[in-house]
């Protein structure tokens, strides 16, 4: 199995173990988020915001806008609290692709 | 201060370029170029549609190894390790990204193709011309690129192709390797305006808790502030061999970094990590670094220092060495 955390197994920017069936998109665990601001500037699609959350110990929290989301893992890297992990982006794109299913051989 | 630079026949303001990439994948990212006042854009590479599967990306894709993680701006140690693929819309989205990209912005703009058979690259090529480009960059070094092509056969022919089926400049981006030099000439030969010195190299890491590669499990391009070393090097030599102009690029940081290849010969510095991990913002950092420099050592313009340092360089005949034997020499005597 992927991962050397269970609860989130996203943790590592390894793939997560529904990668094959679905594509996977980040999420930030709000509980988690101690607002410290470093995800958004690191996201290069301007797919994480700052948002207010009166009710958190912060009083704000990242969130990842998921229409956006690449799933890139350059967000993972920013996160002091791992608070980032992967969750399953069901409104996205399933076609996966790979190589031997649009490619015969590239030798020429 | 004045910084501009004359490539390929194009005049840019700076010679800081955008490299292809995910700073070049959207149209809104180059209103955010033109903010800095970059020199030109290569746009993200668009693939043939024979290699349709690098228009869809893994996830995740991208890692910062070795990453100093000072999150503002002010980085200055990371390794972009990535499975980065083309392009991600069709051929007809690419040229209508082009020509979105001209319309909103007067910065110069590359399209940049990669194919296998000399027919595809043609028409790649042609319908980046068509759809307003300023010049074409051949991408034939990516990290990500399918195996079996080799330079001696495909891609020398994909140069001499493209060159004969488009007016606008052809740049070939290479790749860090002992035949830099030799492939920079051949590009030169096949009639290229330009080369770009050097393309990520393909590196490799694995996760020892997991005992397995990290993300998708196979090779990823490696790039970071370290790759300016070699880089300095090949732009080095190169310039002193082929007659082209050189777009170098690895590694740039700062200002310094840019001022680095321009006295090795570079003509221009293509960016991007960078601008991924620290910000836009760097690029106008740079410009503000290599101003300062032009103004504390009475540069006009960055033509009068281009090459400089190599004038300097020593040939290994001439460096002076001296015996260390009395104090640590060989030290096959146990005290």
């Amino acid at each position: 199995m992927f991962g050397s955390n269970l609860k989130y197994p996203g943790l590592n920017p390894i793939p997560p173990p529904f990668a094959h069936e679905h594509p996977p998109v980040a999420e930030v665990i709000e509980e988690k988020c101690i607002a410290c601001d470093r995800c958004p500037p690191l996201c290069f699609f301007d797919s994480i915001v700052m948002e207010n959350r009166p009710q958190h110990p912060f009083g704000r929290t990242a969130v990842v806008i998921q229409e956006n989301c690449t799933g890139c893992g350059l967000c993972f890297e920013a996160c002091p609290v791992d608070a980032i992990v992967w969750v399953a982006d069901v409104a996205g794109r399933s076609d996966a692709k790979t190589a031997s299913s649009s490619v015969e051989d590239t030798d020429l | 201060m004045n910084l501009s630079t004359s490539f390929v026949g194009l005049n840019f303001q700076s010679p800081v370029m955008i490299a292809s990439g995910p700073a070049s994948h959207d149209v809104n990212q180059i209103t955010l170029a033109q903010q800095q006042h970059v020199g030109a854009v290569v746009l993200k590479t668009v693939c043939s549609d024979k290699y349709e599967h690098m228009r869809y990306w893994p996830r995740p894709r991208y890692k910062l190894l070795d990453w100093d993680k000072q999150i503002g701006g002010r980085s200055k140690y990371f390794t972009l390790y990535s499975y980065e693929q083309g392009y991600s819309g069709t051929l007809e989205d690419y040229w209508k990204f082009i020509a979105e990209c001209k319309r909103h912005s007067t910065v110069p703009v590359f399209g940049s193709i990669f194919a296998d058979v000399a027919g595809d690259w043609k028409m790649l090529a042609a319908n980046v011309e068509a759809s307003g480009a300023d010049a074409v960059e051949l991408d034939i070094s990516s990290p990500h690129k399918p195996g079996s092509l080799d330079f001696e056969t495909t891609f020398t022919a994909a140069i001499a192709a493209v060159v004969k089926a488009v007016k606008i400049p052809v740049i070939v981006k290479l790749a860090a390797s002992a035949d830099v030099v030799q492939q920079s000439l051949v590009a030169q030969e096949c009639g290229a305006s330009a080369v770009t010195l050097c393309n990520r190299i393909r590196g490799f890491d694995v996760d020892i808790e997991t005992q397995r590669p990290i993300l998708h499990g196979n090779f990823a391009g490696v790039g970071g502030p370290w790759a300016k070393y070699y880089t300095f090097r090949h732009v080095a030599e190169a310039a002193q061999s082929v007659a082209v102009p050189i777009s170098a690029t690895g590694g740039a940081m700062t200002g310094s970094d840019i001022i680095k290849y321009i006295l090795l010969g570079a003509t221009t510095v293509q960016v991007l990590s960078v601008v991924m991990v620290n910000g836009w913002d760097s690029i106008a950092a740079m410009h503000k670094e290599i101003a300062e420099y032009m103004q504390r050592k009475k540069i006009l313009s960055l033509d009068e220092i281009r090459g400089r340092a190599l004038k300097a360089m020593a040939h290994p005949d001439e460096i002076v060495r001296w015996s260390g034997e009395p104090k640590s020499g060989p030290r096959n005597v146990w005290k």
